[in-house]
């Protein structure tokens, strides 16, 4: 609870309606969609900068934490207010200030909804390239504030590859542009450094992204496989012939199970994965990749090659992938989903790693991620109702990361750190690389206000174990 | 001034001389190639060089993974040959070619034509290490093409003129050879780059001269690229063409940066026979000056207003006293230098070289 004095504060800057303070209306803001919770004590809801601002400076004042929130859709507890303080709603922050069809960027406050945008600028022949999965709802703040990515990042890059420029307010209430449309800008990259900081370094107000021209022809094919291993084997045949897709993805039986009894797309549902492979580019460069590809995953156990014939057939097995981790509801109503990467030659080795551990824990797993990336999402099936689980839950999840960074890779492709694996940030970075992101946390965020408790190993909560089951061999760090 | 020449054997000696300069408050200047070594204003002091060029290994080069690390000091062409075995190579290909180090151009921020089609190695750095005045060898990011673990430090000295310390290590995406790979050449100057900026495949680099030649490179599938050629109509060119225009480095250059939409009217603007290039698809022209230091100061302003800039790249001492060499400071040039002494509190690294 906020003394009442700061709350009629707040109030004074957003209006009385805009600041949440009621146990019961504080719960709608207790989570993100990761399985930890945590009350705010108080929930603003800005529309300008001016309010972010001046609530930053209220918060400096009395030293309260402030954690940034746009659709709370995020997987890494990166919104969730575990030290209480603040909840900084951006989602009334919604415009989209300036559309340039020319010079192909766009201005947009940070609550504008992913998908909408690229919805928006269809009618220039435009599109934003990041595609979360959840881009019917996540913000672009949220992208920003996150780095995330999407099935289509393989080819075209995560946000950070398409955030032009930044209007961010820090710490101390101060609101600074970071960057902007003109490359190579005098000075530090201080937009690269923020983009993916989630909300521990600013909170942000305005974003200008670059836009890409809507590809002439676009390509999407499905394709069985007997099993996760020969898939990944096809993932790695199919970049090894040096052919960078749009996307590439892969679902195992599970999922597919699931997805098919919702979305009837037509996944073979006999196949012990699938692979979903998008090329775009012109018609002759589509059907001429296609085929190459096509060739590859024939030579590689693929089996069932379907390619989309019509807009219709894509959009529906985008959905099925898309829609996926909704559709597992099916199979239990919660899931725990972490989003480790590792090189993708590694792909065989982590999957199996992965399906030993749910079967060590008998709990349900369902892989559903993007392949090409080396970037798995295995999704942990349980029921939350179920108190004693959700311990087992948190361990085979750990355990399944612990597997990752065995094989080289790193904790999150496009999640964050967040809450759920700050603690284990320490298994990939030594002291001194820490201390080196700590020095750059002090300069943004001297006193600490800014969503505190996430990213950082000495703030989290739970004690590190490093219960290694898998064998692996622990690799030499990359130098 | 004697100038002490260092250079270590490895990344922990490369550290520890470094920490034993800042110890002693000397002023320490990384050198890799030495091809950019012109860019930024003078050093004000220089106590001890730091070479890099015992540190030129390629540390790993997964072919399937599509991924290499590589240590500072290695020059951008071994690199290349050593990923061409694997038919793969780093889409990087900056003027004053051969001879840049992997250090020199992250830490210079170098790019060349192809930057618009791949955008700039800040795009496909994956992984950094990096040495601090305090000796610690401190690492961002990893080995994976897709990671948000922690703060993006790649960003933090991507540019930064090795200000906040001394690239020891990196990890890059590495990209396909294109599976086919044309160019073309036109004498239609921006009218007819225009054109090849709208093709229904984007050229993967457009490079406009002031004679008013055009070079356009296509990359990718043979029957895509062939039809755009075939489209466009213009002279077939030889590959080496893009070898030699690397080569490029007059005495007295600057490089502009703009908005691309307004990069044509800078240009256009230069003074009266000024030699110059530009790749419009990205929004960056180079002149090479013969104009005076008052002149160059009138399109820095021009460059500035339309929100650009102009950094000199290599003139004589006075000629660049007078101009200048970075132009007005960014707003947040506060919290730049809170970062600078976060990491060099004694501002031994590269004095006033940088804006920071």
């Amino acid at each position: 609870m906020l003394p009442s004095p700061i709350v009629e504060e707040l109030r004074g800057v957003v209006g009385r309606e805009s600041v949440i303070v009621s146990p019961n209306d504080l719960r709608i803001f207790e989570r993100d969609g990761s399985i930890e919770g945590a009350l705010p004590d108080a929930v603003v809801l800005a529309s300008t900068t001016e309010h972010v601002a001046e609530v930053m400076k209220i918060a400096a004042r009395h030293k309260i934490p402030v954690v940034p929130r746009g659709a709370g859709t995020g997987l890494s507890g990166g919104a969730v207010t575990i030290r209480g303080g603040i909840a900084l709603q951006v989602t009334r922050m919604r415009r989209i200030l300036e559309v340039d069809p020319v010079a192909q960027t766009a201005l947009v406050e940070p609550g504008v909804v992913n998908q909408e945008l690229s919805l928006v600028v269809a009618q220039h022949g435009l599109f934003y390239a990041p595609d979360p999965s959840s881009q019917k709802a996540c913000t672009i703040g949220g992208n920003a504030a996150e780095n995330s990515g999407g099935p289509h990042c393989l080819y075209y890059g995560v946000t950070t590859n398409h955030v032009l420029g930044m209007e961010v307010v820090l710490a101390d209430g101060s609101v600074h542009w970071v960057s902007g449309d003109t490359p190579d800008r005098t000075g530090l990259d201080l937009c690269g450094i923020l983009v993916g900081s989630e909300g521990t370094l600013c909170a942000i107000t305005k974003i200008k992204v670059r836009l890409l021209r809507i590809p002439p022809s676009i390509s999407t094919m499905l394709a069985a496989f007997p099993s996760i291993e020969t898939a990944s084997q096809a993932v790695s045949a199919v970049i090894g012939r040096g052919i960078v897709p749009a996307a590439l993805e892969m679902m195992d039986s599970v999922t597919v199970g699931a997805v098919e009894a919702h979305y009837h797309a037509g996944y073979p549902t006999d196949a012990g994965a699938v692979l979903l492979v998008e090329v775009d580019g012109t018609a002759e460069s589509t059907r001429e990749l296609m085929a190459a590809i096509g060739k590859v995953l024939d030579e590689n156990h693929g089996y069932g090659l379907r390619e989309a014939q019509t807009p219709a057939e894509r959009e529906l097995l985008w959905a099925g992938r898309k829609g996926a981790i909704g559709a597992l509801g099916r199979i239990k109503p919660n899931y725990y989903l972490h989003d480790g990467v590792v090189p993708r030659s590694r792909l065989p080795q982590v999957l199996s790693a992965v399906g030993e551990i749910g079967e060590h824990y008998k709990l349900p797993v369902a892989n559903v991620f993007h392949a090409g990336d080396g970037n798995l999402h295995p999704n942990i099936l349980f029921d939350m109702r179920d108190k004693e689980v959700l311990h087992q839950v948190e361990s085979a999840g750990e355990e399944m990361l612990r597997a990752v960074v065995e094989l080289g890779g790193a904790l999150s492709g496009e999640h964050g750190i967040g809450l759920e694996k700050a603690a284990f940030m320490s298994w990939i970075y030594s002291e001194d690389d820490l201390g080196a992101m700590h020095r750059v946390k002090d300069v943004f965020d001297p006193t600490g206000i800014l969503n505190p408790g996430k990213i950082f190993p000495d703030d989290a909560r739970r004690t590190v174990h490093l219960a290694g089951r898998t064998g692996l061999a622990v690799e030499a760090k990359w130098w | 001034m004697v100038v002490t020449q260092e250079a270590p054997r490895t990344a922990d000696e490369l550290a520890t001389t470094l920490r034993e300069a800042a110890q002693a408050k000397l002023a320490v200047v990384a050198v890799g190639g030495g091809r950019a070594q012109g860019m930024g204003g003078a050093p004000s002091r220089c106590d001890v060089e730091l070479h890099t060029t015992h540190l030129d290994r390629v540390l790993e080069h997964s072919q399937a993974d599509m991924v290499v690390s590589v240590e500072a000091g290695i020059t951008l062409e071994a690199l290349q040959e050593h990923l061409a075995r694997d038919r793969q190579f780093l889409p990087v290909d900056p003027f004053n070619s051969p001879g840049h180090t992997i250090g020199g151009l992250l830490a210079t921020g170098w790019t060349g034509p192809l930057r618009f089609r791949f955008g700039s190695a800040r795009d496909f750095l994956i992984g950094i290490r990096v040495a601090t005045p305090d000796g610690k060898l401190a690492t961002g990011g990893g080995r994976v093409v897709k990671n948000v673990s922690g703060y993006d430090m790649m960003k933090l000295h991507y540019g930064a003129l090795g200000s906040l310390g001394v690239i020891v290590a990196a990890s890059f995406k590495v990209f396909p050879r294109p599976l086919h790979d044309v160019t073309v050449t036109s004498d239609g100057g921006w009218d007819d780059a225009d054109r090849a900026l709208a093709t229904p495949v984007a050229p993967s680099a457009l490079e406009v001269f002031s004679d008013g030649r055009v070079l356009a490179r296509y990359t990718g599938s043979r029957d895509a690229v062939e039809r755009v050629v075939k489209e466009l109509g213009w002279t077939a060119e030889e590959q080496s063409i893009w070898d030699r225009h690397a080569r490029r480095a007059p005495a007295r250059w600057a490089r502009i940066a703009a908005p691309r939409t307004e990069l044509r009217r800078l240009v256009e603007d230069l003074p009266r026979g000024a030699g110059w290039w530009a790749s419009p698809g990205v929004g960056v022209a180079h002149w090479a000056i013969a104009s005076d230091a008052r002149s160059v100061k009138e399109v820095r302003q021009r460059a500035e207003a339309a929100g650009g800039s102009l950094v000199m790249l290599a003139a004589p001492d006075d000629f660049l006293r007078e101009v200048g060499a970075w132009g007005t400071p960014p707003a947040t040039i506060e919290i730049m230098r809170n970062l600078k002494r976060a990491f060099d509190p004694d501002g031994v690294l590269n004095p006033g070289r940088f804006v920071v």
